[in-house]
């Protein structure tokens, strides 16, 4: 136990977004390497799993796609209570859905696991014709709040896996700094043991230091 | 603008009549005509225990006599019963099911002003081809209420709030149809400020029917010919549809505001509400308040059944394993009761939304007959194509343990061969008319292949080939009673394509509606034939038969074909009904 290297981390990883901003399309692409022009929309939520190798270590992601439709917004700490790690999606041909994302990184801020590691992407970056968001403007904001951003195409498939390995590296790295004397975690567990107590870490610095290795 | 009643256009053209049974129906006449021959009638009173067997004595017929007997003193002399009025009722009726309206009315597509050609009614039935080019989710958004085509439409459903906003239309945007829904919306407060509620207003061809759910009004516009009543039931399940997926505390919206717009909040439902209004002409369901299952051997559904019951004895509520819209197996814990309107809002729920077929998932649910105030929790997963589980309970963290009940059910199912049973069903189908026995003494004992491998009468029949059954039987449902299940045979050749069949769903819907009518009295039997059909009806405490025949078929031999279905049904219940640890029987 050691070493976070010669284990593997599961992590509970949660997709918000306003609807149409692409979260089930982007865990499709991930998950299963494929992408529908016309994809429904998604109810309650759907859960996926998929594994990660890292390194030497793996990582083992329990994904929760919510449902960005109005009438479930008020159930969605249901499944981001406990998450270790939140991708906040929106359009980045629609300042409405990027309004809606900015909304969901407060609720996180005041609701959510306080060491969640989080990710905000601009997704449809393939639709530069469409573009209502500035990648300057999001880079920004993700910057001011301690998110790490990325722009991504579910339709290209531009920097989707890109953004879960960021997500699985800074959460590893995450791992090896905690000590592991640390209380019950709330969504990071390693070997069935928990791992995870530090306290906030600016996931910018952490993603630099990942890149720097 | 909207209370103004005196605004209201043609308002001389709406007449509102009682919810009454249709007028072929109450002038027809009694023309009872006994079966002659050496069936002489024996009367015999019926038994009033809870099992079907009492009823299906070998060689017993349906008789005017016996059927009498069910609500006078037993020694009612035949003869007499036979010229009474009662038993069977023969209705002719020539007009079709599929009148087409007439252009001279002026129902709602006057109400815009529109006149000559333009504003016809014609016949525009998109349940024709249903199979072919159906495309899920809501058509002609480009149409508003100003639009020929929209206005065309044989069957239109609306829902709208008490304020008149528009919160579904079955055609166009709703958001378009404003104008409309507050036109619909001045009616309905009009009447009711008259101290009438209204339901029912008939405009020339087409008919309103009106819903009023606390500050959500639903409406139907049809000149489909269909009894109010099944309207209404339309309607209702409608208004079900809505709090499944929102639960009844919506109203506290509008209590805040009276004005809220509701709309948003069914965002991307619209392939719900259009597959269940699409299942109001093929899913015998929805006007049956029954469900169906798959047909299994005994041994199979009890498999499937035992390991459900064992995940909820650990706290799911209810277990419900289907394939497409059949049940398999279904339990539910002690003292819940799963309603079959509920399973059917479910299964159309389940069924019309891609979502559940990605991968699992969670999603809060409410089952309206059950509680119409509260969520419970929904696990949905497909264990293949067709099969599908659902788990519910009332907690919200419990993912995991259902995933956990999942993983322990799908290995049972595998392991005894249940889902290639399940598979195998799928593809021979459920009873055939063809196939009924043709001597009642020599009863099929089974319909599975594995139980028949000698005589699968199914196997070696060429498809598309048969004439329908005995005595010109095309087909039957029969629903019983005590266990609220149906069973429906398989179209036949002369029903083979959507259209027709549609026509037949709603000449049983008729025939529903008139049997149950509160009116004029439950009836016992309805003997009816028309253009298309001839049409019988038995209802007895244990069941009710549904039967379609040629319409030449000679009436005595279509009656004992009926008595050899209910036989036939009799020996198969244990493969085509789930029999047993019913949660509706509590
Ligand atoms: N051009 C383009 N279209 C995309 C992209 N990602 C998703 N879409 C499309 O956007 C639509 C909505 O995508 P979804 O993945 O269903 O959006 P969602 O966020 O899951 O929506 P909800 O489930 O309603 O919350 C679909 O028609 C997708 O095909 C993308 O990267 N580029
Ligand atoms: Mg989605």
């Amino acid at each position: 136990m050691a070493s976070i290297g010669n284990n593997s981390l599961n992590a509970k990883l949660v997709l918000l977004g306003d609807m149409g901003a692409g979260k089930s399309s982007l865990v499709l692409r991930f998950v299963k390497g494929q992408f529908l022009e016309f994809q429904e929309s998604t109810i309650g939520a759907a859960f996926f799993s998929q594994t990660l190798a890292v390194n030497d270590a793996t990582v083992k992601f329990e994904i929760w796609d919510t449902a960005g439709q109005e009438r479930y917004h008020s159930l969605a700490p249901m499944y981001y209570r406990g998450a270790a790690a939140a991708i906040i999606v929106y359009d980045i041909s629609s300042t409405e859905s990027f309004e809606r994302a900015k909304k969901w990184v407060q609720e996180l801020q005041k609701q959510g696991n306080p060491n969640m590691v989080t990710a905000l992407a601009g997704n449809k970056a393939d639709l530069e014709d469409k573009r209502k968001v500035s990648t300057e403007e999001a880079q920004t904001y993700a910057q001011e709040n301690g998110l790490f951003f990325m722009e991504t195409s579910a339709k290209t498939a531009t920097n989707v896996n890109e953004i879960f390995y960021e997500i699985a590296r800074s959460m590893l790295f995450l791992g090896v700094l905690v000590s592991f004397t640390s209380t019950p975690a709330t969504g990071l567990w390693c070997n069935g043991q928990s791992i995870w107590k530090c306290n906030r870490i600016s996931h910018k610095s952490s993603k630099e230091e990942l890149r720097t290795e | 603008m909207a209370s103004d009643p005196t605004s209201l256009p043609s308002p001389s053209d709406l007449s509102i009549p009682n919810p009454s049974p249709t007028e072929e129906e109450r002038l027809a006449t009694l023309n009872l005509e006994e079966p002659t021959g050496n069936h002489a009638p024996i009367p015999r009173p019926l038994s009033n225990g809870s099992s079907l067997s009492a009823d299906f004595d070998t060689g017993n017929e349906i008789e005017v006599a016996e059927e009498e007997l069910l609500g006078d003193s037993t020694d009612l002399a035949e003869g007499s019963s036979s010229h009474g009025g009662g038993g069977w009722r023969e209705i002719s009726e020539q007009d079709g099911e599929v009148a087409s309206c007439s252009p001279s009315s002026s129902g709602y597509a006057g109400e815009r002003g529109s006149s000559g050609a333009s504003s016809g009614i014609e016949e525009v039935d998109d349940g024709v081809a249903l199979q072919d080019d159906w495309v899920p989710g809501k058509r002609h958004l480009d149409e508003d209420d100003a639009s020929v085509s929209w206005r065309k439409r044989k069957k239109h459903f609306f829902i709208l709030s008490h304020s008149g906003k528009p919160i579904y239309s079955r055609y166009g945007d709703e958001h378009k149809l404003a104008g409309f829904s507050a036109t619909l919306q001045a009616i309905i407060s009009f009447v009711e400020n008259g101290g009438d509620r209204v339901k029912f207003v008939r405009a020339g061809k087409h008919q309103v029917v009106f819903l009023v759910k606390g500050p959500i009004y639903l409406v139907c516009i049809s000149c489909t010919e269909e009894p109010y009543e099944a309207l209404k039931g339309q309607l209702e399940l409608i208004y079900g549809q809505m709090l499944l997926i929102l639960t009844k505390s919506v109203n506290r919206c509008f209590e805040k505001n009276p004005k809220f717009d509701m709309s948003p909040l069914l965002g991307g439902t619209d392939v719900v509400f259009s597959s269940l209004i699409r299942a109001f002409s093929w899913n015998p369901a929805t006007f049956l308040h029954a469900y169906t299952c798959l047909p299994l051997a005994y041994s199979t559904r009890q498999a499937a059944g035992a390991i459900l019951q064992d995940v909820a004895d650990s706290g799911v509520l209810f277990a419900i394993l289907m394939c497409k819209h059949k049940v398999v197996s279904l339990v539910g814990a002690q003292k819940a009761s799963l309603h079959p309107d509920d399973m059917l809002l479910l299964a159309n729920f389940i069924l019309s939304s891609e979502s559940f077929r990605t991968s699992e998932s969670f999603s809060p649910i409410c089952l309206p007959k059950y509680n119409p105030m509260a969520f419970l929790y929904a696990y949905v997963h497909y264990l293949d194509e067709d099969t599908h589980l659902t788990l519910l309970t009332t907690s919200s963290d419990a993912f995991y343990h259902l995933k956990e009940c999942r993983l322990r059910i799908e290995a049972v199912l595998v392991k005894s061969n249940v889902l290639a049973e399940v598979q195998r069903s799928m593809l021979d189908g459920g009873l055939h008319v063809e196939d009924l026995p043709v001597d009642s003494s020599r009863r099929s004992r089974s319909i599975s292949p594995q139980m028949t491998q000698e005589n699968n009468i199914s196997g070696s029949r060429p498809p598309h080939m048969a004439l329908g059954g005995p005595a010109g039987l095309w087909h039957f449902i029969y629903r019983s009673i005590y266990l609220d299940q149906y069973v429906s045979s398989e179209f036949s050749s002369p029903i083979n394509n959507s259209a027709q069949q549609k026509r037949l769903y709603r000449a049983y819907q008729k025939l529903f509606a008139s049997m149950h009518d509160q009116g004029t009295g439950p009836h016992k039997t309805q003997y009816r034939r028309d253009r298309d059909y001839v049409l019988l009806c038995w209802i007895t405490q244990d069941f009710e038969l549904y039967a379609a025949f040629d319409p030449l078929a000679d009436k005595v031999s279509a009656i004992k074909t009926c008595n050899r279905v209910c036989q036939w049904v009799r020996d198969l219940e244990n493969e085509i009904f789930l029999l047993g640890a019913s949660p509706f029987s509590w």
